[in-house]
């Protein structure tokens, strides 16, 4: 392992100075084609990735996470935990201006929290367990909570719905509904919203970036090299790559990963890969129907061959990964094989476990849709395993919209679609929450989760990691089919680009 | 003439109110809705449920309804969900792509499809005819997304002529404008040209039998004021339909064109809205499309009268 880590030491230290002579540069347009439009430009108000992507650019978080996924500090300064982990003393930075040149202090920060804690999902969990929050002093934020968290600092630095901070006026003008200005603290500024156009931010010049070096992940300094970056919608795949190929663009995300080799052969291009990204997961109904029995469901994981299901799904090898945890090896703080009994292959199990179950040919409700292709493909594959193994398939095909919607009411399906990204903190992960579509509760897992969020020692959350992954494969909880990485590609001219499970454009520039 | 231009704007009315009813049913009977799309993947039924608060579309249907009727009254289409603004704006931002793409498209099809269509049919029977026959038949054949996207390799990443997706504006300047206009514009006007060369086609072919044209040729008349004046004249009426029926078909070919493309044009408005379910975008554009229908309709009956003189209205 040491001589690991020492091997990747050298080649860092070999592949720097080929990067150090590219000296950073001020200016251009950055064009980014984006796969749609984002239906909110509110983080608060939606868990929409694409909205996260564009947006927080423009707003900025408390916390943050660095290359390992853990939290520090972004807009606070430092922070001290007091009355046993359940005082939250949050000391702001100073000098950190909002778009419209307002100073941002305690009078802001504190609204936003508790639009966030009232609004967004993590929120919402997260303030479960806090009493109040208070502004001290313009700089000073405290947080009191009803019981130690050791989820606390992960979810105020999530990007995805994240908690950022606007101006107490912003918020004031939004009242209960969405935001009407996008005002924030971060390096670029919104410009306007073109829908079916473009999005455009502008760098903000008194953008007050802290001082400690970036740090590999989303912590440290934050330059706005670009004078402005336009978000393209472009639906299209083979658009926003053959836009890439033109130079229209300089960023073209969502690209399918059967077009890596060539990509890798075109001297103008840089094939990225966001690697880890999330897992593709067929989601049982536990409420209602066939899959509520838990045999029903171990017949359904013990049924599948996840190696020619994610090969349907993803097609190149080097876009997936066959491994059944929770958490990815990345994060090695929380990734382990504890309790995992992934792609069984068992035909004959699954079979014993049907007819134990009483299982008398019902029809299993897959919804599944093409909008996202590895969703049905990865079902199409499932499917037919399930057939071998005695199990009849309804195999429904919906578009994305109506299967968001069908996914919440439990009298229409028995297992939908779905993929999970990266999330940081194992307590507030959407794949483990009991009142998700799937409604996967169990009465040892709550009990779990709710220890999870109050933990704050590293090495007893990885125990309860451990046990809640044993009885996600027990209790078949969600069935992972595997990991799946995404593909982006951008120009050689686009350079300090990091291709991460949550995309930004800061510290990037252009060259020439 | 008066009198009938009058009765036929009257009967727009009660059109009207059944196309933006229907409109309004069918895409709530649509299953999804705009709360969980907008809530995104991870959100939680309790989020999903307090979105169609804010929103208004807890409310029972026939509640809705009444409303939408009763701010239809006043020329109010209500706001989008999605786009934050008045639906009338987004329809206005919308207008300037897909009328210019509309137009030009038409241009290609009319400029096409009626030479092709007068010459296939003069030479009748002959190769020219039946490699022109072969080709509308090709083009009828071949959908507009299809020749979009090989126009695309062709023209933008292989040869680099054109840019391969997206839209300047008019205010950008007329030769910027044009250029990412071509290849939408043939791709979409190409396909109707062939339809328009088959009816121009058999419908000259029809003509040319006529008698009148057997005594113009035998009075000596020369054979270009024969095709010309007086056949292509007659014929021109069926052709005449099939271009307002192809103002229809544009504008349905469009909303593919403009996803292909990336136009932010009124087809990209109305996909965008169908999949996230933004209902009053949905309905206003479908009602605009149903009243621009109508009219061209009107235009092309009051255009027979122009032509034709032995048609009269009453």
């Amino acid at each position: 392992m040491k001589r690991l880590a020492l091997a990747a030491l050298v080649l860092s230290l070999l592949t720097v100075p080929a990067l150090a002579q590219d000296t950073p540069r001020m200016g251009g347009v950055l064009k980014a084609a984006m796969i749609g439009e984002p239906p909110s430009l509110d983080l608060h108000w939606t868990t929409a990735v694409i909205v996260q992507q564009i947006m927080w650019h423009v707003y900025e978080t408390l916390y943050t996470y660095d290359k390992n996924l853990q939290p520090v500090p972004m807009l606070a300064e430092s922070h001290a935990v007091a009355d046993g982990g359940r005082r939250y003393t949050i000391t702001l930075r100073k000098n950190v201006k909002f778009h419209n040149g307002k100073e941002m202090t305690s009078a802001d920060v504190v609204p936003s929290l508790q639009r966030w804690g009232k609004m967004s999902t993590t929120g919402k969990a997260l303030w479960k367990g806090v009493e109040a929050v208070e502004a001290k002093d313009p700089y000073t934020v405290v947080i009191h909570l009803k019981e130690p968290s050791g989820s606390l600092l992960f979810g105020l630095g999530s990007p995805n719905n994240g908690a950022a901070i606007h101006p107490k006026e912003s918020l004031a003008a939004a009242g209960e509904g969405q935001l009407k200005e996008f005002i924030g603290t971060g390096p670029y500024r919104f410009v306007e919203h073109k829908p079916d156009r473009h999005i455009k931010l502008a760098r903000f010049n008194e953008y007050s970036a802290r001082s400690d070096a970036p740090d590999g992940g989303y912590g440290g300094k934050r330059v706005a090299y670009f004078d402005e970056i336009l978000f393209i919608p472009v639906p299209d795949e083979a658009v926003r790559l053959a836009g890439v190929e033109t130079g229209e663009y300089h960023y073209a995300q969502s690209i399918k990963s059967d077009q890596h080799d060539r990509v890798k052969s075109l001297p103008a291009l840089e094939p990225q890969v966001v690697k880890p990204y999330g897992w593709i997961t067929a989601v049982p109904n536990h409420k209602q129907g066939v899959m509520a029995n838990k045999k029903v469901r171990q017949a359904f994981l013990a049924a599948l061959d996840m190696e020619p299901i994610m090969s349907a799904a993803i097609g190149n090898k080097a876009f997936y990964r066959l491994d059944g945890a929770l958490f990815f090896p990345e994060q090695a703080a929380f990734h382990s094989q504890a309790g995992v009994s992934y792609s069984q292959r068992n035909p004959v199990r699954a079979k014993a476990l049907l007819a134990e179950a009483g299982y008398k040919g019902e029809p299993v409700r897959w919804i599944t849709t093409k909008e996202y292709d590895w969703m049905y493909n990865s079902a199409l594959v499932a499917k037919q395993q399930m057939e071998a193994a005695g199990f009849v398939v309804d195999l429904q095909v919906l578009d994305w919209a109506t299967l968001v919607q069908r996914r919440n009411k439990p009298e229409l399906y028995d297992i939908f679609s779905t993929g999970f990204t990266v999330g940081a903190d194992p307590a507030l992960a959407t794949s483990i929450q009991c009142n998700w579509p799937g409604w996967w509760c169990n009465e040892e897992k709550e009990r779990l989760v709710a220890e999870m969020l109050r933990e704050t020692d590293a090495k007893k959350r990885k125990a309860q990691i451990d046990r809640v992954q044993a009885i996600f494969y027990d209790d078949v909880g969600r069935v992972k089919l595997g990991d799946y990485f995404t593909f982006q590609v951008t120009r050689k001219e686009l350079r300090g680009f990091r291709p991460q499970p949550f995309l930004y454009f800061w510290n990037a520039w252009l060259a020439k | 003439m008066t009198v009938y231009v009058i009765r036929r704007l009257i009967a727009v009315i009660p059109v009207m109110l059944v196309v933006a009813t229907v409109s309004f049913v069918l895409i709530r009977l649509a299953p999804g809705d705009p709360a969980s799309v907008i809530a995104g993947p991870y959100a939680s039924a309790d989020d999903i449920a307090r979105m169609q608060r804010a929103l208004g579309l807890d409310q029972p249907l026939p509640v809705q309804l009444v409303k939408w009727w009763g701010r239809l009254a006043q020329g109010d289409l209500g706001d989008s969900i999605f786009l934050r603004r008045p639906v009338v704006e987004a329809i206005r931002e919308r207008l300037e792509p897909t009328l210019l793409l509309t137009a030009w498209s038409m241009l290609v099809a009319v400029l096409v499809g009626i030479p092709v269509g007068v010459i296939s049919a003069r030479h009748h029977n002959t190769v020219l005819d039946q490699s022109f026959m072969a080709l509308a038949l090709l083009g009828l054949s071949v959908p507009n997304f299809l020749l979009g996207l090989l126009m695309i390799l062709c023209f933008g990443v292989w040869l680099g002529w054109l840019p391969v997706a997206g839209y300047a504006a008019l205010e950008t300047g007329l030769w910027p404008n044009l250029r990412s206009l071509i290849m939408p514009a043939l791709a979409l006007g190409l396909v109707q040209s062939a339809l328009i060369a088959r009816i121009t086609r058999s419908s000259m072919l029809d003509v040319l039998r006529e008698q009148y044209i057997l005594s113009g040729r035998s009075k000596g008349l020369s054979e270009r004021t024969v095709i010309y004046k007086h056949a292509l004249k007659n014929a021109i009426i069926p052709t005449l339909t099939v271009i307002g029926i192809t103002f229809a078909l544009l504008v349905g070919g469009a909303v593919v064109i403009e996803t292909v493309f990336n136009i932010p044009g009124l087809g990209r408005l109305i996909i965008s809205a169908v999949l996230r379910r933004d209902y009053p975008v949905v309905q206003g554009v479908v009602l605009l499309i149903a009243v621009t229908y109508t009219a061209i309709n009107l235009l092309v009956d009051l255009a027979y009268l122009a032509i034709d003189p032995r048609i009269r209205f009453r």
